[in-house]
């Protein structure tokens, strides 16, 4: 099969673009008086079988005197990526150094050095894989099957848990979906209080709308261009972030180990998730080692199966059993096993908004119906969370809750306009504050006395990428022959095959190529294919849900409803499997559907009930400061974050044209 | 001169009073305004009477009057400005980063007895207010433009992005695309005289076209290639079917359109010495004549204007080159400065004026005689 495995950071056409080239400057250290020859300048770079850089001098010009010309080390300038994320000049340019950085050779590496269990070096390899990857893998690998059938992500899970535990020497391989259980809850919790803050008054708190924190494109966005965000952004970590949390706490005190003797690696569809995971708060600095140590991307992950010959496709032993059973790869010790695959209704990208309003549905004293209101897109959708009205009215009673989902860079533009406005905060770095004059005040005061009190957003899940998740730019592209591009001819394309940042692009793959013009055909959107292709990894992603491990034929399964329409239509019954009635599992759909039904409520108890587990035996083993008593600031402690406004280095600069 | 032009430039104003260099001139479309701003960060409005002086003894400056001085807030320089077809808003396009929406008080309700063309072209001495601002670039604008119907704005700048933004009433906008299509610095940006197509102008020789895909998703549907350097500047033929481009290779390039969306360059205009900072495309002398598509003006980096007059092509294919000839010229127009921006007049009975903004600080108003 041929995966793109190559690197895409020009494909991420919604985000930010790099602007400009690393500002940042070399130290020079004073080592003494030079040993400068006379008249002799010229020296040369000489680089030895380890990569070091020496500077020795050249033919000598004064003479015989070569045997005692003097090797110097050089330094090498360094960029952490600390550098790269207080560098307000570039973003995905920060990326192209964390390749190097965090990458699937530098997991190899790691491993190759770490198979001693004995040493004292030893650390305990662990990986943790994100949903929204296995769904991107289990959709190519259906793309390409001969067979007709569909390769659940399930069946993914399993193959990747035996590559990775045989082949690579991975001890445990874990879903993420646990921990986003952990965050989901911890979300709804930090929701409640904001909601508190809010009801009590408290302005100055900024309490709502509570903005989504999952994504790290948009933290990193919002903390370089929008500051004035940065007290709506949920504090609540992220799952990859809880997952690293309760591998090197939880899991590693479970095994006897410290945090920096766990070494843990998450496969992510983002490459923003390496900046995450990077980020100063995730660095336990009493053991010198980060919460998650490497990320790869679900292509880097392909491109590690590849590498190491392993074939995707072929099955594994038991990939189809539903139930855990003894698979040791999911298991942490002893009879504690992870749940897996925990589905969480809602969205693709994590069911934020959902579980926060599934959970005002449930505590709510008065029954309350959802609407749900598309803006633009299916990117951007309202939903209205009602009281019933007068006589049981469906749909007329007071508004008790506003939240969106918004996806994608030009909505989330729209997102902070309108929250900077409702909630009366300056939005942007730049002029928009000294402008917006008496005009502007009288137009806001205007637009309220129209409006009335018009219900403000409550939450928004907020996320960068068009789609969401499983559109992540470190997911698999569709193969080649899948794409839907039709012009074939370079003569729109300028500057060769290679973008500005000297990366090679293929033109037609990323469906950037102009079709219409030159063909002078039908108004294709050049994007097509890759939305489709995304639409195929959505329904993939609720594949699981639908208990249609059953084989079935991929068109059948495809020309269904897209799901962000089954799940609007899910507000009434079955909370915890939307959308599921995909018409795909044909003959034992009904039976095999309770079945799961049945998995995945059990699959909700045991993590709820694991919850409460590991926040005792976490508080047990001490790993919290002094002061943490009760469980509310214990979560507090484990599951929370913070954020900061990076400055902008580069306004001053004056650049005319 | 070695060849007798048909024409001459007269200079029938000189207009001083930026404290940097003019970036950019723009005439309103209804009102007798002409606009102005500069690196010193404000916009300049100059109003004209009904009849301009017929000949050179007049003093020009008596003829253009300064209406009003918006100081912008911006923080560096202001680049662009931008007229609404109805002439009662501009955008101002600032290297800060940010977009600025300039509207006046609506008129009294005492006033609304007047005709409704008086009242369109009534030039008010109120203050421009600053309705709106727009944030979302990460670097410097350099250009913005309203589109044929007004509800669009296009936005673009350093961070290589175009923005389309859609109005709202109350000058309240929203983001509608946010196009990454070009590789490099995005010049200029400039809309269609009919339709919702737009096209954009970059350091990275290009000039890319974007039309509104019925998924609602904005999208470019042509590259335009052929420039040898950065494309600074684009101007929509007033027949609406040719694109004319000006760039640092010192050529105009002229494209037309062949098919629905699709345009092929017919025509270069070499005759430049120094990069081509701007183009516009007026309509010309009204004429009676079958094929009439006007004059091109272009302004450069040594200070030349060179005025074409462009007919049809009589024979030939669909993308024989239109009949050109040089109409008219000005060396040393802003002395030994920049010129950076030039502009036709195009309202009627205004046609034959033009106006330039230099890096000497002064606007200049030219009459093709």
């Amino acid at each position: 099969m041929t995966f793109s495995g190559t690197l895409r950071l020009t494909d991420l056409n919604d985000f930010i673009t790099p602007s400009q080239a690393c500002i940042k400057p070399v130290e020079q250290v004073d080592k003494g008086p030079d040993i400068s020859e006379s008249g002799g300048a010229s020296t040369e770079i000489r680089i030895d079988s380890s990569g070091s850089y020496y500077e020795v001098s050249g033919p000598s010009t004064s003479g015989t005197n070569n045997t005692t010309a003097p090797e110097r080390k050089l330094e090498q300038a360094q960029i952490n990526l600390n550098d790269c994320l207080a560098c307000s000049g570039c973003i995905t340019s920060a990326e192209s150094v964390l390749i190097t950085l965090q990458s699937h050779t530098e997991v190899l590496s790691f491993l190759q050095s770490n198979t001693d269990q004995n040493s004292a070096s030893y650390k305990v390899p662990i990986l943790s894989i994100a949903p929204q990857s296995l769904s991107s893998l289990a959709t190519s690998l259906s793309t390409l099957s001969a067979s007709q059938r569909v390769i659940t992500p399930r069946q993914i899970l399993r193959r990747v848990q035996t590559f990775a535990t045989q082949v690579l020497g991975f001890t445990h391989v874990f879903d993420t979906t646990f921990a986003r259980h952990l965050a989901l809850q911890e979300h709804v919790i930090e929701f409640q209080e904001r909601r508190e803050e809010d009801r009590r008054g408290d302005q100055q708190r900024q309490s709502l709308p509570m903005l989504a924190s999952a994504c790290p494109g948009w933290i990193c966005y919002a903390e370089k261009a929008h500051p004035e965000m940065i007290p709506f952004i949920a504090k609540t970590k992220s799952p990859q972030q809880v997952m690293g949390t309760l591998a090197k706490n939880w899991i590693g005190q479970r095994l006897g180990k410290l945090p920096h003797e766990v070494y843990h690696v998450s496969v992510m569809p983002c490459y923003d998730k390496k900046l995450e995971a990077s980020r100063q708060d995730f660095y336990n600095e009493v053991y010198s080692t980060r919460d998650v140590d490497c990320v790869i991307t679900t292509g880097e992950l392909e491109l590690l199966m590849q590498e190491k010959n392993w074939d995707l496709s072929r099955p594994v032993a038991g990939e189809l059993d539903l139930h855990i059973g003894t698979r040791p790869a999911q298991k942490v010790s002893g009879d504690i096993t992870l749940p897996e695959l925990v589905q969480h209704p809602g969205t693709s990208s994590g069911s934020y908004l959902q579980s926060i309003v599934s959970h005002l549905k449930e505590t709510s004293t008065k029954p309350l119906t959802v609407s749900v209101k598309t803006i633009r897109n299916a990117d951007f959708e309202e939903y209205i969370l009602r009281e019933e009205g007068p006589d049981g009215r469906v749909g007329e009673g007071e508004i008790v809750f506003k939240g969106a989902k918004c996806y994608g860079f030009r909505n989330l533009q729209n997102v902070v306009r309108k929250v900077g406005r409702e909630r009366g905060v300056r939005v942007g770095t730049g002029a928009a504050g000294r402008l917006a004059g008496k005009a502007a005040v009288r137009r806001s005061a205007k637009k309220n006395a129209v409006e009335g009190d018009e219900r403000l957003y409550d939450y928004v899940e907020v996320m960068a990428c068009p789609g969401g998740c499983v559109n992540g730019g470190g997911q698999l592209r569709p193969p080649r022959d899948n794409v839907t591009v039709g012009n074939q001819a370079g003569a729109t394309v300028t500057g060769g095959d290679r973008d500005e940042e000297g990366y090679q692009r293929s033109w037609e793959e990323s469906g950037v190529m102009d079709v219409v013009g030159t063909e002078g055909g039908g108004m294709l959107n050049p994007k097509w294919g890759d939305r489709e292709w995304t639409k195929k990894v959505e329904e993939m992603y609720w594949q699981d849900v639908d208990g249609s491990s059953e084989p079935t034929c991929r068109t059948s399964s495809w020309t269904s409803a897209s799901r962000p329409q089954a799940m609007i239509t899910t507000t009434t019954r079955s909370r915890a499997f939307p959308g599921q009635p995909n018409g795909v599992d044909g003959v034992s759909g009904a039976d095999r559907r309770s079945l799961t039904e049945g998995l995945q409520r059990s699959l909700l108890e045991d993590a709820d009930s694991l919850v409460t587990r590991v926040l005792d035996e976490v508080a047990l083993g001490g790993a919290m400061e002094p002061g943490t008593k009760d469980s509310a600031s214990l979560r507090r402690q484990l599951f929370r974050t913070q954020y900061r406004a990076v400055e902008s280095d580069t306004v001053g600069i004056a650049i005319q044209w | 001169m070695a060849v007798q032009l048909p024409y001459q430039l007269e200079q029938i104003a000189e207009l001083t009073g930026h404290e940097d260099r003019v970036w950019n001139v723009a005439w309103n479309p209804v009102k007798r305004i002409l606009a102005s701003c500069s690196a010193d960060k404000s916009v300049r409005l100059y109003t004209y009477p009904h009849t301009l002086p017929p000949s050179k003894e007049s003093d020009g400056r008596a003829a253009f009057s300064l209406l009003n001085t918006i100081q912008t807030g911006h923080t560096r320089t202001v680049r662009s400005v931008g007229w609404s077809p109805s002439g009662t808003s501009l955008a101002t396009a600032s290297f800060d980063g940010g977009i600025g929406i300039w509207e006046q008080e609506p008129p009294e309700d005492d006033e609304m007895d007047v005709d409704e063309v008086t009242l369109r072209e009534r030039i008010r001495p109120d203050d421009w207010e600053c309705m709106s601002t727009l944030e979302g670039h990460e670097s410097e604008c350099k250009s913005a433009a309203y589109s044929p119907s007004g509800n669009l704005l296009a936005t673009c700048g350093r961070d290589k992005t175009v923005w389309i933004w859609e109005g709202y009433p109350d000058s309240d906008f929203a983001v509608q695309s946010v196009l990454m299509e070009h590789s490099q610095d995005v010049k200029c940006v400039a809309w269609h005289p009919v339709e919702e197509i737009l096209a954009s102008a970059s350091y990275d020789d290009t000039i890319k076209l974007y039309y509104d895909d019925p998924d609602d998703e904005w999208y470019c549907f042509q590259t335009l290639t052929g420039h040898g350097s950065t494309v600074w500047s684009t101007a929509w033929s007033p027949t609406k079917s040719y694109l004319a481009s000006s760039s640092d290779d010192k050529t105009v390039r002229v494209w037309k359109r062949v098919e629905q969306f699709k345009w092929e360059c017919v025509l270069v205009l070499g005759g430049h010495t120094r990069s081509i900072y701007s183009v516009s495309w007026g309509p010309g002398k009204p004429s009676e004549k079958e094929g009439n598509l006007g004059w091109i003006a272009s302004c450069d980096g040594d200070g030349n204007i060179l005025v074409w007059e462009l007919e049809e092509p009589t024979e030939g294919g669909a993308t024989s080159p239109p009949k050109h000839r040089i109409i008219a010229q000005m060396e040393s127009a802003h002395g030994v400065c920049d010129v950076n921006s030039i502009s036709w007049n195009t309202k009627p009975g205004y046609e034959d004026i033009l106006a330039t903004g230099g890096d000497d600080c002064m606007l200049r108003v030219w009459r093709v005689v």
